[in-house]
């Protein structure tokens, strides 16, 4: 399970990477919040499959030592985060794309030098 | 008691922050609900602080639902979170105060005082929180609450700056999310305490080094060290004034923080390396931001380069990593912030005296003849006091850090310290004749009045206050070094015996 998560986390990176990189802003919105799935993932793999019943089930008897419910309370926190930002850089992107009337950051260069 | 001063730093301006949100329609009131907040945090760390002093080896601890040390949130104020809380939250009060006089179109909106309300609470939160997770709860917090300032700035380019700065900070809570993860992995805690107990016990796995390196990026990503600092003029610059004080001030000393943090609790063993390679970065970032503000045209942005220089100054302090050293670096961040932030002020000031409200010196020039004398006085012992001339407290400051230097052999570095320190001096001087010595030209045309002077006054009498009588910043910098130099105590506070 470790290495398909480790697979999917560094084809999420690259993929987040390459539109980041992007001339277009929506693209490189999109890539950002990429980015924070790709962390995520990892979060996720940390500690996820080390017990293997679900933590607080009422099956006690089930037997097995319970998976860890930390990470997914940090992934919670995290993906929170990211969506906040996601959505402050969205509307960012939205007002500069009508106060300098472009959306590609190439002609966005007012801050040069 | 004790909770009471380590919760109101934190929740009181958050507090502050949500009341004034509920009075959206009343701008004066918010207003004065952010000042007393911010008022009341602050004497609340300075009473942590205080309190800590009178008995060093006991830092103060909260937990957070009363879920005990290495599995709840703790709340830690300890000599040294405590006294960069105090420089937070007096300069975060005098921003306050400075918006409060104000006319920026920004500052007037109702989304100013809650958002600077956020930052307020995001770094304290930052300081005093025991725990990794929690600290980049807290950055984020302060962190997009200053994009959303810089956005709303009435400067053409904020949000060009905004977009930017997000994406880079971005890619520092990557870094700090990916740090986080890979500690959880090596030792299933995030306890700052814990976690420097199991690195002590169980020695450095793969994944614990990698923590190590990657948290390291994220925090000189923070204060805009030599290679990550493109960002920070731009940034800086564009924002609102009282936003672009604390941002060049104490928002930077974040990544400070937690550098010493990282070196003086989790990975002392490495610190000898982690310090040759920040010994380097400062001395690039003091000549780099030396130079930089010497060939800018714009007097926030020589201010926002001399930031960068200043940086440099204290990572040179942390890179010799004796504690006379320590000791000079903390003292050095505690006094910059101070001077900093006034001189910020003050210049805004000079700029909303035009009607262009730009910084350029060519929009300002000669406009410092024109709105008084206190503004010159200012301008004087604040650039004196940042070029580190006695008897003001750049002076105490840069004798701190040149002691620590001798102290500890490193006489090439002192050497560019004392040459870098010369190059403050030059690059004052030059912003001082063109706003004070020239004739003001035609084509600027002056306003009635400009933005309130009480905030960067107040701000350089503490420098004055702080070179003259240094003798109790001085105890509480070695008390505060003494005690991070022994991380027992700061493990034995959180986890208990």
């Amino acid at each position: 399970m470790n290495v398909l998560f480790a697979i999917g986390t560094g084809l999420m990176f690259g993929i987040g990477v390459y539109q980041v990189l992007r001339r277009d802003q929506i693209k490189q919105a999109m890539g950002f919040y990429t980015l924070f799935t790709a962390v995520n993932l990892f979060l996720l793999a940390v500690g996820a499959f080390d017990g293997q019943v679900p933590a607080y089930t009422d099956q006690v008897e089930a037997g097995g030592s319970p998976a860890d419910p930390l990470v997914q309370a940090l992934i919670l926190t995290a993906v929170v985060i990211s969506f906040g930002s996601f959505s402050v850089l969205l509307g960012l992107v939205n007002v500069s794309s009508r106060r300098y009337e472009t959306i590609d950051s190439d002609e966005m260069d007012g801050l040069k030098g | 008691m004790d909770n009471l001063l380590i919760l109101l730093p934190i929740f009181g301006p958050l507090a502050g922050g949500i009341i004034s949100l509920l009075l959206a329609r009343f701008v004066r009131v918010q207003g004065a609900v952010a000042m007393i907040a911010a008022i009341i945090a602050w004497v609340a760390s300075l009473l942590a602080l205080w309190s800590n002093w009178l008995d060093p080896s006991a830092p103060l601890v909260y937990e957070l639902g009363a879920w005990a040390a290495p599995f709840g949130i703790v709340l830690v104020v300890d000599l040294f979170s405590g006294l960069f809380g105090v420089m937070c939250s007096t300069v975060m009060t005098a921003g306050v105060l400075y918006a409060l006089g104000c006319h920026d179109k920004a500052v007037n909106t109702p989304a100013f005082m809650p958002l600077f309300l956020a930052i307020y609470t995001g770094l304290l939160g930052t300081m005093y929180s025991g725990d990794l997770f929690t600290i980049f709860v807290f950055l984020e917090l302060m962190v997009l609450a200053s994009i959303s300032l810089v956005g709303i700035s009435d400067h053409r380019l904020g949000v060009e700056a905004a977009i930017k700065y997000l994406f880079i900070s971005g890619l520092g809570t990557l870094f700090l999310l990916l740090g986080i993860g890979s500690m959880y992995a090596s030792f299933g805690t995030l306890n700052l305490a814990d976690i420097a107990q199991s690195l002590a016990v169980e020695g450095r796995p793969l994944l614990a080094q990698q923590a190590g390196l990657v948290l390291m990026s994220a925090f000189l990503l923070k204060s805009a060290v030599f290679p990550f600092h493109f960002w920070q003029p731009d940034f800086h610059t564009t924002a609102p004034t009282p936003v672009h004080a604390v941002l060049s001030s104490v928002v930077v000393k974040v990544g400070v923080y937690g550098i010493i943090r990282l070196t003086t609790l989790l990975f002392t063993e490495e610190a000898g390396a982690i310090q040759d390679l920040l010994l380097v970065l400062g001395i690039v970032g003091i000549f780099f931001g030396g130079l930089g503000a010497l060939r800018t045209y714009d007097g926030k942005r020589m201010l926002a380069y001399s930031t960068f220089g200043q940086i440099g100054f204290i990572l040179v302090g942390i890179g010799w990593g004796t504690p006379l050293a320590l000791l000079g670096a903390i003292v050095y961040a505690f006094n910059h912030a101070f001077i900093k932030s006034a001189m910020l002020m003050l210049m805004g000031a000079i700029s909303s005296n035009t009607v262009a409200k730009k910084a350029e010196y060519t929009e300002i020039e000669g406009v410092g003849k024109k709105i008084g004398a206190l503004a010159g006085v200012i301008y004087i012992l604040g650039g004196l006091s940042l070029a580190g001339v006695p008897p003001l407290n750049g002076f105490i400051s840069k004798l701190a850090l040149v002691q620590g230097g001798i102290d500890a052999q490193g006489w090439w570095a002192v050497g560019l310290v004392v040459g870098g320190g010369i190059l403050t001096l030059l690059y004052m001087m030059r912003t001082w004749q063109h706003i004070f010595q020239k004739d003001k030209p035609d084509h600027i045309k002056l306003k009635e009045q400009g933005d309130n002077l009480l905030a960067p006054a107040l701000l350089v009498a503490a420098c004055v206050v702080l070179g003259l009588y240094a003798t109790p910043l001085l105890d509480v910098a070695s008390a505060t070094v003494e005690q991070i130099g022994n991380p027992e105590i700061y493990i034995i506070a959180v986890l208990g015996g």
